[in-house]
């Protein structure tokens, strides 16, 4: 068996100043996994997964990483195995290039001029943004700057992705594309953690959702079983997305499999018929 | 953290005396205290108003607070001591009386050096105590009592507003950047945090002066002010005291100004002033030194 | 429709060094009571479609502008954004940019000394508004110490506590979880419902916007694509895609199964309407 690339040992994580944010957690990540982070605003979700790549550091318990304990490793270390992808690229672009913002991570590595010009020429190609290249990355419209902050940190290539809101602000076509380099990132076995409010998204793409509450992790199971319980959906107060609900309430004694998204509704209610 | 700051950076909220005083007697011996400090150089008086504003500010209960912003004038003021001591600004001659190497020191200097010392705590002291113990709002509009704009006071207590703001932005952009593999030291992690913050600093001031806008901000007609400053007894008689004892203590040091001026009179033994000078400077360079380090630290 | 609270006429503007318009030749007429919502993809013009509302476009952006908006009967380019300020009350996408004061209550205090309101009144509205958002007991906290999601609610109860004709909030939630979502868009139309505030608001999640709306505005590179009830806008599923804009769930369902041959008699647009139209199993 592979090494899990993230173990939590009853991590715990308090403020200076006293406020528990995160109650002791423990978790295993499984490689290829995309893990879905969800809970009302101030349940801890930023704080735990600010963890993964040394942002915060346990108050309590233990972080492995790869199997190894994360505590005698800066972020700028930790950065090769774990990509943190903020919620406003504004937060991390700088350079007058979208090449340059693309080297830069790469270039911090401490990687020769051969790999990092390879790291960039696999991230552009990943991400479709030959053309954005000599671009300046704040003159480029939100969701476009959201992709380059991505390919930033694609770039580095870590196994493990944290995405904190990757679906805010962004339009229709923007969260599609989001959901459509998860998939690609799970095809290349990357284990992939999001954070978001976007249960549409979780629905679709997570393989597990862990659901916080108050600082504390209260449910952890497939999407389907998540929000197939009614106890969890209430206690942290989250709502299934809108075809599920309709799915639950068209056929509430239903033992097949509930349907997540448009697609599995379609099939269900046509199978009906048949 | 950041987020905890209580902001603007200044106010200390208390319920002690000095902070339900109405600002304006404490704007009176604010200023009471600066004419009287610069009315005289005698170290005695200017220690007598010093101790006083001590007393205010710890019966005020914001001594700590204090020590912060005092922790700022510290170094500026042993280089005074030092640089004084050295080389007064009095006319010639000056009385030496003691050498250290190439470096002679003089009565004067000591005299000068104490005395802008003493000055400046005293005199700053009060208005410290002011700023301090009134909250921002109330102390803005004592201030356009006196005629200073709204305007002027509000863009004022904005910008206060908006240096915790920019180091949790900093805060944010440094993590941002640290995730990349940056090593947060040197000169190599100045641009990549720096354009960052600078870029969201200026969207923040422009957003701001959109949202003031769309409340009214300087529209004309009647104001009205959620805040009420009223005057009781206790505030005319505390603004009272400190007219009489300004006008009384400066009418008395100048009459007595000739008996005052201590500069040529060695009030204090040669080797005090000696270890004084000394220490302020060895003072001086360890803080240059700790600050410098905490600064290249992290 | 007679006498519009907000009357936009053929306005069109481009932002300074830029290469396209951001507006076109756009056309509204907004009755007072309304509660519009307006979508489109990013770019489209949503935010300065808003901020052509008090004023700020045209007078605090530099750019060209065309065409006219009028409301309440003022032309917005011959009123001051301070003027507008009395009948317009707005939120602005970013929450944390727009607070500026030391505690909540003076945060919601500050549009209401400006505009002169006295100061008993002032106190009943700040704890009004505050109840009404859901921060009572917060009045005193700085807006610095609050969560995202609590810094959006404050600042929309500032501008509620003017009482504007008009609420206009661009993305007010962005950044909060589903059950404060649901807050802020009940608190809209309980305004709406109860005082006849009008709101114009820009949103992404259509689902909730379906069921509050009483119009939907979509907009696509500067011009309205899209214009009326939610029922007769939401249906239309391609066009919605052809902007970048989508359907709520439930009608992409009714389209998906028309498209596999399952006739739909009616598009549903909300949940209670899909389980009418399609009735639930077991009660047929
Ligand atoms: N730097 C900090 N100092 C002190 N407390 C903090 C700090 N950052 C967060 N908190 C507190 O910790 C708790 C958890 O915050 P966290 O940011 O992890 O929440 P979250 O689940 O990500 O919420 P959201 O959905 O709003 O992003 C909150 O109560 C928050 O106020
Ligand atoms: N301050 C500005 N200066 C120059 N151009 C701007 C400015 N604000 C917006 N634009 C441009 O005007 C167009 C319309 O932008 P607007 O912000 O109104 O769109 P939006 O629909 O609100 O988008 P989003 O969903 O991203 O908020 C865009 O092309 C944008 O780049
Ligand atoms: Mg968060
Ligand atoms: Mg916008």
């Amino acid at each position: 068996m592979t090494t899990p690339p993230i173990v939590c040992d009853a991590l715990g994580h308090e403020y200076a100043g006293g406020v528990l944010a995160l109650k002791p957690t423990t978790l295993t990540i499984q490689p290829g996994e995309v893990l879905g982070v969800v809970g009302q605003n101030g349940s801890g979700k930023t704080t735990l997964v600010k963890h993964f790549n040394g942002l915060l550091r346990p108050t309590s318990g233990r972080l492995l990483i790869n199997g190894e304990d994360a505590r005698p490793r800066p972020v700028h270390d930790l950065a090769r195995h774990v990509g943190y992808v903020f919620q406003n690229p504004n937060h991390q672009l700088f350079a007058t290039t979208v090449e340059a913002e693309l080297r830069f991570g790469p270039t911090n590595l401490g990687l020769t001029p051969e790999t990092v010009a390879e790291r960039v020429q696999q991230a552009t190609s990943f991400f479709g943004i030959e053309k954005l290249l000599t671009s300046h990355p704040y003159r480029l419209a939100f969701p476009l700057r959201k992709l380059v902050a991505m390919a930033s940190v694609y770039a580095m290539g870590p196994d493990v992705f944290v995405l904190d809101e990757p679906t805010t602000g962004q339009d229709h076509a923007g969260s599609n594309m989001v959901r459509k380099l998860i998939e690609r990132l799970r095809e290349q076995g990357k284990t992939v953690v999001i954070v978001s409010h976007d249960m549409a998204l979780i629905a679709e793409v997570a393989d597990r959702v862990l659901a916080l509450w108050a600082a504390e992790v209260i449910a952890s199971g497939s999407p389907r079983a998540i929000f197939a319980e009614d106890r969890v959906m209430q206690r942290t107060k989250l709502y299934p997305p809108q075809i599920t609900q309709f799915a639950r309430r068209w056929a509430p004694a239903s033992t097949r499999p509930l349907p997540l998204t448009v697609a599995e509704a379609a099939a269900a209610v046509l199978g009906e018929e048949r | 953290m950041a987020q905890h700051l209580p902001i603007p950076v200044v106010f200390v909220p208390r319920n002690s005396f000095f902070h339900r005083l109405h600002p304006v007697p404490k704007l009176i011996w604010a200023v009471g205290a600066i004419v009287m400090a610069f009315a005289t150089r005698n170290p005695l008086v200017l220690l007598v108003l010093f101790v006083l504003g001590i007393l205010f500010i710890a019966g005020a209960g914001v001594m700590r607070a204090y020590g912060r912003v005092m922790l700022v004038l510290f170094p500026i003021s042993l280089s005074l001591i030092v640089f004084q001591a050295l080389a007064p600004a009095f006319p010639q001659p000056w009385t030496p009386i003691a050498g250290f190497g190439p470096f002679t020191i003089y009565q004067e200097g000591i005299y000068s050096g104490l005395s802008l010392l003493l000055r400046t705590f005293a005199g700053s002291n009060f208005a410290v105590l002011l700023v301090l113990t009134t909250h921002p709002a109330d102390l803005f509009t004592a201030l356009q009592k006196f005629g200073v704009p709204h305007e002027l006071n509000f863009m004022v207590s904005a910008s206060l507003q908006l240096i915790p703001i920019v180091q949790r932005e900093f805060q944010i952009v440094l993590s941002a950047q640290r995730s990349r593999g940056m090593r947060a030291t040197g000169f190599g992690a100045a641009i990549p945090s720096m354009v960052p913050v600078f870029a969201g600093t200026i969207e923040r001031v422009q957003q701001l002066a959109m949202s003031l806008e769309s409340r009214a901000f300087g529209s004309k007609g009647a104001k009205t002010s959620l805040r009420e400053v009223r005057a009781s007894a206790k505030d005319v008689i505390f603004g009272l005291i400190g007219i009489v004892v300004t006008v009384a203590v400066t009418v008395l040091v100048l009459q007595y100004q000739a008996q005052l001026d201590w500069s040529k009179t060695p009030f204090m033994p040669d080797w005090v002033s000696v270890a004084l000078v000394a220490v302020a400077a060895l003072t001086f360079i360890a803080f240059t030194i700790a600050l410098w380090w905490r600064a290249s630290r992290e | 429709m007679s006498n519009p609270i907000v009357s936009i006429q053929g306005l069109s503007y481009q932002y300074a060094l830029t290469e396209v318009p951001a507006l076109r030749d756009v056309s509204l007429d907004i009755a007072e009571g309304e509660y519009v919502a307006v979508m489109g993809p990013c770019g489209a013009g949503k935010t300065t479609l808003c901020l052509s509302l008090n004023g700020i476009v045209p007078h605090m952006m530099a750019g060209g502008v065309e065409g006219k908006v009028i409301i309440a009967g003022q032309d917005t380019a011959q009123t001051t954004v301070r003027e507008l300020a009395r009948t317009v009350g707005m939120v602005f996408d970013n929450p944390e940019f727009q607070l500026s004061q030391v505690t909540a209550r003076e945060e919601i205090a500050l549009g209401l000394e400006n505009t002169g309101v006295p100061r008993d009144e002032m106190i009943r509205r700040i704890d009004e508004v505050l109840g009404l958002v859901g921060l009572r007991g917060f009045a005193d906290r700085s807006p610095l110490a609050m969560s995202g999601g609590q810094q959006q609610r404050l600042a929309i109860a500032a501008a509620l506590a003017m009482y504007p004709r008009v609420l206009v909030l661009d993305e007010p939630t962005s950044n909060l979880d589903p059950i404060g979502k649901e807050e802020v868009f009940s608190v809209c139309a309980q305004l709406n419902r109860e005082r006849g505030m009008t709101i114009v608001i820009v949103e992404h999640e259509v689902e909730v916007m379906a069921t509050y709306a009483s119009r939907v505005v979509v907009l696509s590179e500067g011009r309205v694509a899209l214009n009326g009830a939610p029922r007769d806008v939401l249906r239309q599923v391609q066009a919605l895609e052809a902007v970048g804009a989508r359907a709520p769930q439930v009608t992409e369902l009714a389209y998906r199964l028309e498209q596999r041959g399952r006739p739909v008699a009616e598009y549903p647009v909300t949940l209670e309407q899909a389980l009418a139209v399609f009735p639930a199993e077991g009660v047929r």
